[in-house]
């Protein structure tokens, strides 16, 4: 039945209406500033200085062959892959043996493992960065008990090791998140796949590799990309642990960007580096959303 | 009962689970246990005997760092991530049922617009965002704040609200509209009511998001009286840095509020965050 065009008009009014907020907030703190970025990458804009000139893709050039960029891509790669390798794959143990391991404390283990999640990634970048160091932290006097000597400033202090540092306590704070996901994937394997696969005469183990990892193949996709995700935008674990150093060493990019527009003032050049960074996280921004309305 | 273990349902086999998980416990629990129990020792302790137990355990600490700003961060964070995980309820809840119910010309363009805006991190639009907040006068102020959370928090809230709406039986609300309910109170009584798994959901992930929130913050939040806790916590570091259990002090109870609330709503939790997997 057709709908009488006062109705129609009414609707929008009110869909109007129900969307104006988030519309504002959208446009106002997403779409307008997406724009000047884009704009401001085009320009030399320094604040000390005071220079604001037009520049076309210069400041895209200049990023080829800056070394500092190179470092930041690279440790972030780094993060992306260790991060995937540690986090999703010790979180498949974990949920494996709390979905049909172990039958007893099955929430308190998952309670404590989820814990650091809560804590902020500040606060637990503060913990770590004191665990580290030199003169209060236990692990020097460990290396030591195994006949290791710490370098001089910590291990974060420590060029070739620091940024694996970093990762270790990103893993540290963000395994027991996967656990609980991937937990939640195994949980809604129904009981009639593993009956039948047992008629089958696969079980154990095996059951786990040929029946569980592919039944919940997407939930690990899944869990690969919010981890690739979060490593791409990892900010503040570097800020507090390392501020980027020692040298340029631990530079990710956002830290980068950060430098360059709130403590050297080189807008521009920071905001083609946000135009890197956005096609980056765009395209895994896009394949996530693919999994989530699959 | 499971009627599949993975691993042999032998008396050795669950010793050796129980002791891979207790390791992996420990490794948890070690640095959270530290940082409280060093907040308990004295400077000289901690450089002598890192691991070591307080002789005699000075609690005030915790009264000292609660007053030395850990209170002005709390107030903060509450205020902030309060008012900014409301608006994002309301406003995504607002928005959802607007593209999933109503006879909107453009509702597929908006969908499309929030799917893109989900895809577009805050690291992309730091430096304008910092100007328009400066030029509005809002630097160093909640709202300054709250508004690129509600905005960034938005898209994804929307998103799992759209699925919930859009599968949510068209019948119930059929009542209501034959009882003459326009669209507002059909939200009000009959939707929204039925939706409280999805409402807490979006609340809690967001809450755990704005409450933890740094690079934002960091830009801001330039005046220490204003600091959320995570940034709080690290000037506090940088202010204090020689008076270490006073530092650990800081950390600890500013570690504690949301521990506390996982705790009590553990289930919400679990459940909310689990759901990314989705």
């Amino acid at each position: 039945m057709a709908q009488p065009p006062t109705h129609h008009r009414r609707d929008t009014i009110s869909a109007l209406t129900l969307l104006a907020p988030a519309m504002i907030l959208f446009g106002a703190f997403i779409l307008l500033p997406l724009m000047q970025t884009f704009a401001w990458s085009l320009y030399r804009y320094e604040v000390f200085g005071g220079v604001k000139e037009f520049v076309g893709l210069d400041n895209f050039a200049k990023l080829a062959g800056d070394e500092v960029f190179g470092i930041a891509l690279i440790n972030n790669l780094k993060f992306a892959v260790l991060s995937v390798v540690l986090q999703v794959g010790m979180g498949l143990v974990l949920a494996a043996l709390l979905d049909r391991g172990v039958r007893r404390f099955k929430v308190v283990y998952r309670t404590i493992i989820f814990a650091p999640i809560l804590v902020s990634t500040a606060a637990v970048g503060l913990l770590w960065s004191l665990i580290l160091n030199p003169s209060i932290g236990p692990v020097d006097d460990w290396l030591g008990l195994i006949g290791l000597s710490a370098p001089r400033n910590g291990l974060l202090g420590e060029p070739a090791f620091a940024i694996y540092g970093v990762i270790f306590v990103g893993a540290w704070q963000y395994t027991g998140f996967m656990m609980v996901i991937l937990l939640a994937g195994m949980q809604n394997v129904p009981e009639e796949t593993y009956e039948a696969a047992r008629m089958d005469g696969c079980k154990g183990l095996r059951a786990f590799f040929h029946i569980t990892l592919p039944t919940i193949r997407n939930v690990i996709i899944t869990c690969c990309l919010l981890t690739v995700i979060g490593a791409f935008k990892v900010f503040d674990l570097v800020y507090v642990l390392t501020n980027g150093g020692p040298g340029n060493a631990t530079e990710v990019l956002a830290s980068y960007i950060f430098r360059n527009a709130f403590e050297f003032g080189q807008i521009g050049y920071a905001n083609a580096l946000s135009v890197v960074f956005l096609a980056i996280a765009f395209v895994f921004g896009l394949i996530q959303f693919r999994m989530i309305r699959r | 009962m499971k009627s599949l273990a993975f691993f042999p349902r032998t008396r050795r086999m669950a010793i050796i689970m129980h002791l891979f998980l207790l390791g992996y416990v420990a490794v948890i629990l070690f640095p959270l246990s530290w940082v409280v129990i060093g907040a308990l020792k004295t400077n000289r302790e901690m450089f002598l005997d890192p691991t070591g137990l307080p002789a005699d355990p000075n609690w005030g600490k915790f009264i000292e760092a609660w007053n030395a700003g850990v209170r002005d961060f709390f107030i903060n964070s509450v205020v902030v991530s309060g008012v900014s995980v409301a608006l994002i309820v309301i406003a995504s809840a607002l928005a959802a049922y607007a593209l999933t119910r109503m006879n909107f010309r453009y509702s597929g363009w908006v969908y499309l617009l929030t799917v893109l805006c989900f895809a577009i991190p805050v690291h992309a639009v730091l430096v304008p965002i910092y100007g328009l907040l400066s030029d509005l006068h809002l630097l160093n102020t909640h709202l300054g704040l709250i508004l690129p959370y509600a905005a960034f928090g938005l898209p994804f809230s929307i998103i799992l609200m759209y699925s919930f709406f859009y599968e949510f039986p068209a019948e119930l609300e059929e009542a209501g509209k034959l009882d003459g309910c326009g669209p507002w109170r059909r939200l009000w009584f009959v939707v929204l009511p039925l939706s409280r798994p999805v409402l807490i959901s979006v609340a809690i992930f967001n809450l755990v998001g704005v409450w933890n929130e740094f690079l934002l913050a960091t830009i801001i939040m330039t005046s220490k009286h204003m600091q959320t806790l995570p940034l709080g916590l690290v000037s506090f570091r940088d202010q204090y840095g020689t008076d270490w259990p006073g530092t650990l002090a800081a950390i600890s109870i500013g570690s504690l509020p949301l521990l506390v609330l996982f705790v009590i709503f553990q289930k919400y939790f679990v459940r909310s965050m689990a759901g990314m997997g989705k």
